[in-house]
């Protein structure tokens, strides 16, 4: 305990220099301005910014990428909230009640409380990363692919859940997502899968494409086609504090989303990805607002906006306690510790003391930053929402052709986002729900990939999957919840058949 | 004029320390008069980016205008490629060759994806790096050289050897140590270098074939024995690493990295690119650099380059169709 | 009647697309258990796909009524029309054979059907949007960001009935100066930002 004093102590001297604060408060600044434009990602952010981080020492290098990390995801709920465009997989969950706040006049609680939960879990997850970094690790190490292929079919099992209407017909939706995923390169054998010889398709549909074409462009031309409707929109602005009650009412929620986002950010296999919408799940079964879920509750913005900033600060560890990367930013936060001549490995704790530590410390820094940016900043987004529809619309559609270009300098996504837009809005008509979908089409891959690895490792023997225990107890808790869900749909649907 | 003004777009977050990366407006009338635009074939944060980040920063300082680099990821490096391949051919557009875009993927993807020739749509400037694979083993495995690798995989029913990917430079190292020893190995493709070393990290895979830079760290901090290399003779940063002509197995076989224009680019181009780019890889800074994440500097001039392309080309055909991954 | 229209097209949807997704799956090994082919997975899920599908269908069958909405004749006439215009668009400018590369065939097919789509009132929005949205794609990279950025709002304005040519000329010079500040100035993202062909 008091080692860790030391090192934290040691950890704030480092990011408490006058150029390292200025560099995670401009990290910070970035971040948010990035997240909050849709489809410029951290990712080109960063490999953009590469070449400012070579003149300066590597810690500060580092603090400054971490800072537009996190700050991109913080960045990211507010368009989600305000204008149903999630740029990442963490914000389609976020959209769901979120936009429905808003909708309620209640955009700036959504933003509050998004804000304030981030804050909560990215401290504590800080602490998380710092006192126990290395002993978690072996948690990370002890999840082999058969308990990665369980995990995530638990994930596609609850994930029916973020359905506001018809069970089954979410779970045809996520399916369906499953099937997208699939196309692009084979991982096992490199084969091409449903890519009709179409070089772009190889690396699979992109995620933002897809996410802008279903969430935001239906969206938008839904809202022209409803003139009455956002006139209600514009017209409704209320308090931008939390209200005494809802404040009660995201505690809990905070509370339970930083401890499951804590513990999936921890598995790089694909963690973090389910963690916002595990918060979510459980939030609509445990909270006491879950009557008022789908039409705009608030522990739905709060249970996963906290798990996901917390899975943020603790999918570090993997990086910083073996040196393995665990998603594509932290990769470049390799690259660029490469470029300074500091090789992130397994001994980087004992090597690098200043870098471990100052990051860990400048990570709650920033956190401290990005609310203190970030709360004065909320009046001016829902001043947004004043703007007239029919300027609003117009920007919101080039800043999505812009973004969505520039993931990858291509005009196929843009054709491509075009496409799911058609998609989306007759999805939309249909009462067939994109959520579910994005979520499928999110982990489907990752499902695939860990069912075939080990099924390989196993020699072909399916008992691996109960055999070992972590695996074992996924699959129970899906079959239980599958089991939970079906029941009353198909009850009430013997109802209503009967009724008539 | 593609990016013309794009100096005078200094944007303020670029602007606070860049001065030194941007540079000022050239003068000169002469190539280069703009910014040159290298395209990374792959996403931002893999071994090409970082090598073209690490040698546009000292190439940008030489010739005295920025080097852009823009990644357009795909089809195994051939989106990117093909793309450079119809640019026109005034220097101010190159691409990162790579033995996956210039090697396999020709070979590895069905012909009428591959839209390029791999020799004849190219100019070649100059090899930036190469470096060896090794082979890597968990440390609980109980294979500690080729020796003990040949009698496991004898004595059970062959060995999982994990690697980067289906198609990657490390896949065909396995399929053909797996031809030359006669013994069975089976491939355990991952997504990316990192996810395949966690598992041999962990045990659930006892072998990896890694590219030397990504697995140096974890060689030197411990969490992995590293059995055999594949370079030609021992390589300076690991002395005490074996290769595999030492321990009985002609197996040679590095990845490669190096900068080509399109088909055309005029000589004179071609020529100050190549010697400013070997003057840049010679010196100290560059040199201690490539030694620490184990990578061996590019000497040949473009010539030789463009023939150690087509001998590249030439020789992973067959190894690619042996190995029965194909991306069809 | 008790049909349920949307969950009975619904239903449709996922059959036709699990059945179409199993037939292309044909072309890919399924390989064994242990060795996993690239057609396994595709095939569970298309199976699985096509169950769900079939309960969502029967279940329509009696879980109504829910109708969708009642489309004037000229919204029906206009979806055949715009798929005729995609494909003659998309030979045409291909038979044309002058813009190579780039996806320009696709992107002058897209912005045209949607742009037939659009003649009915229903379907205006629906139309206008994706066509400004496909216009930005078709002008970007030749025509730079500026000019993308006048064709995409010019086509999306229209969509809305509530905008005026002055409006619409201030929300032009409004973006392109902000898209400029954010995404060239500040980004540095990599487009040509004026024609090319002056």
């Amino acid at each position: 305990m008091e080692l860790l004093i030391n090192n934290l102590g040691h950890g704030f001297a480092v990011a408490l220099t006058v150029n390292n604060i200025l560099f995670c408060l401009l990290g910070c600044l970035i971040g948010t301005a990035i997240g909050v434009l849709p489809g410029i990602g951290p990712v080109a952010t960063i490999s953009l910014l590469l070449p400012i981080t070579f003149g300066q020492p590597a810690t500060t290098a580092i603090i400054m990428l971490a800072g537009i990390y996190y700050g991109a995801q913080y960045g990211g709920s507010t368009t989600a909230i305000l204008l149903n465009l999630p740029g990442e997989v963490s914000s389609v969950v976020t959209t769901l009640e979120g936009y429905k706040m808003a909708r309620n006049g209640r955009a700036g609680a959504a933003l509050t409380i998004a804000a304030l939960g981030s804050f909560f879990a990215g401290t504590c997850a800080t602490i998380l990363v710092a006192a126990s970094g290395p002993l978690l690790t072996s948690v990370a190490l002890s999840f082999g692919p058969a308990d990665y292929f369980s995990l995530m079919l638990l994930g596609l099992i609850i994930s029916a859940v973020l359905a506001q209407g018809s069970v089954l017909k979410s779970i045809g939706m996520v399916v369906l997502g499953v099937a997208l995923g699939l196309v692009g390169t084979d991982v096992q054998t490199g084969q091409q899968r449903f890519t009709f010889g179409v070089p772009e398709l190889s690396d699979g549909v992109g995620f933002v494409s897809l996410a802008m074409g279903m969430f935001g462009i239906a969206e938008i031309i839904l809202n022209l086609e409803r003139p009455e409707q956002r006139s209600v929109l514009a017209a409704k602005v209320g308090s931008l504090f939390l209200t005494k009650e809802e404040f009660r009412r995201a505690v809990p929620s905070v509370l339970r989303g930083t401890l499951v986002g804590s513990m999936l950010g921890i598995l790089p296999g694909g963690g973090a990805a389910l963690s916002s919408f595990a918060s979510y799940m459980m939030e609509r079964k445990m909270s006491r607002g879950r009557h008022e879920f789908g039409n705009g509750a608030i522990e739905g913005v709060a249970g996963p906006e906290s798990a996901n900033n917390a899975a943020s600060q603790t999918s570090f560890i993997p990086l910083l306690t073996l040196g393995i990367p665990a998603n594509a930013v932290m990769a470049l936060m390799v690259g660029a510790l490469i470029i300074q001549g500091i090789q992130p490995g397994p001994r980087m704790v004992e090597a690098q003391p200043d870098l471990f530590w100052g990051l860990i410390a400048s990570m709650w820094i920033g956190n401290l930053m990005l609310l203190v940016i970030n709360l004065p900043m909320i009046g001016m987004w829902v001043k947004l929402l004043q703007v007239p529809y029919k300027y609003l619309y117009p920007s919101i559609l080039v800043f999505c052709a812009i973004g969505v270009y520039s993931i990858s300098n291509n005009v196929f996504d843009v054709y491509q986002t075009v496409l799911f837009g058609f998609v989306g809005y007759i999805f939309s008509k249909l009462k067939m729900e994109p959520a579910p979908l994005l979520i499928g089409f999110v982990l489907g891959p990752m499902m695939e990939e860990h069912l075939r690895r080990a099924m390989l490792l196993s020699r072909g023997d399916v008992m691996v999957f109960v055999e070992r225990p972590i695996s074992a107890s996924m699959l129970a808790i899906g079959a239980v919840a599958m089991i939970a869900m079906m029941l009353p749909s198909l009850r009430k649907g013997k109802d209503k058949a009967l009724a008539e | 004029m593609r990016f013309a003004g794009t100096t005078r777009r200094r944007s303020v977050i670029v602007g606070l320390s860049a001065l030194a990366v941007l540079g000022q407006p050239a003068l000169a009338q002469a190539w280069p008069a703009q910014p040159i635009r290298v395209v990374v074939p792959y996403a931002p944060g893999g071994t090409t980016d970082l090598v073209a980040r690490l040698v546009a920063q000292g190439l940008g300082e030489r010739l005295g205008q920025p080097i852009i680099i823009e990644n357009r990821p795909g089809a195994g490096a051939m989106v990117g490629s093909e793309f450079v391949a119809r640019a026109a051919p005034d220097g101010y557009t190159l691409v990162m060759s790579n033995i996956a875009s210039h090697a396999i993927s020709p070979s590895l993807y069905p012909a009428n994806t591959v839209r390029y020739n791999a020799v004849r749509d190219f100019t070649h400037v100059a090899l930036l790096t190469s470096n060896p694979s090794v082979w890597v083993a968990h440390n609980g495995s109980g294979i500690t050289d080729l020796a003990t690798l040949r009698t496991r995989a004898a004595a059970g029913q062959g060995l999982d050897v994990a690697s980067s990917g289906a198609g990657s430079s490390n896949h065909m190292l396995i399929v053909q140590l797996a031809q030359l020893a006669g013994i069975t190995l089976h491939h355990i493709p991952f997504r990316g270098a990192g996810p395949a070393m966690t598992a041999v990290i962990a045990g659930q895979v006892p072998l990896m074939s890694d590219s030397l830079p990504s697995a140096a760290a974890h060689i030197r901090g411990g969490s992995v024995r590293a059995i055999a290399m594949s370079s030609a003779r021992r390589h300076a940063t690991f002395p005490d690493v074996a290769t595999f002509r030492e321990q009985g197995l002609d197996l040679v076989g590095d990845s490669w990295f190096g900068l080509s224009g399109p088909a055309g680019m005029p000589a004179a181009i071609v020529t100050r690119l190549n010697s400013e780019i070997r003057a840049l890889l010679d010196t100290a800074d560059m040199r201690a650099r490539y030694a620490e994440f184990g990578g061996t500097p590019g000497a040949l001039d473009a010539d030789g380059y463009t023939r150690f392309v087509t001998e590249e080309f030439a020789r992973w055909a067959p190894v690619v169709r042996a190995s029965g991954a194909e991306a069809g | 009647m008790k049909i349920n229209t949307k969950d009975l097209l619904s239903g449709i949807i996922l059959i036709l697309f699990a059945v179409i997704g199993y037939w292309l799956n044909q072309d890919h090994a399924l390989g064994t258990a242990r060795r996993m082919g690239p057609g396994y997975m595709p095939m569970l899920t298309f199976v699985i796909l096509v169950g769900i599908g079939g309960i969502v269908f029967l279940l329509a069958l009696f879980s109504g009524p829910n109708p969708l909405e009642n489309w004037t004749r000229g919204e029906i006439l206009a979806v055949p029309a715009a798929i005729i215009a995609f494909f003659a668009t998309y030979f045409i400018v291909a038979g044309l054979n002058i813009f190579q590369g780039n996806y320009y065939v696709l992107g002058s097919a897209i912005f045209v059907a949607c742009l037939v789509l659009a003649i009915p009132p229903g379907w205006r929005a629906l139309g206008l949007v994706h066509a400004g949205f496909s216009l930005f794609g078709l002008l970007l990279e030749q025509g730079g960001l500026m000019l993308a950025l006048v064709g995409c709002i010019v086509v999306s304005s229209v969509a809305d009935p509530d905008h005026r040519p002055k409006g619409v000329l201030g929300m032009i010079i409004f973006l392109c100066v902000l898209c400029w500040w954010v995404f060239i100035k500040e980004l540095d993202i990599r487009v040509n930002v004026w024609p090319q062909f002056l």
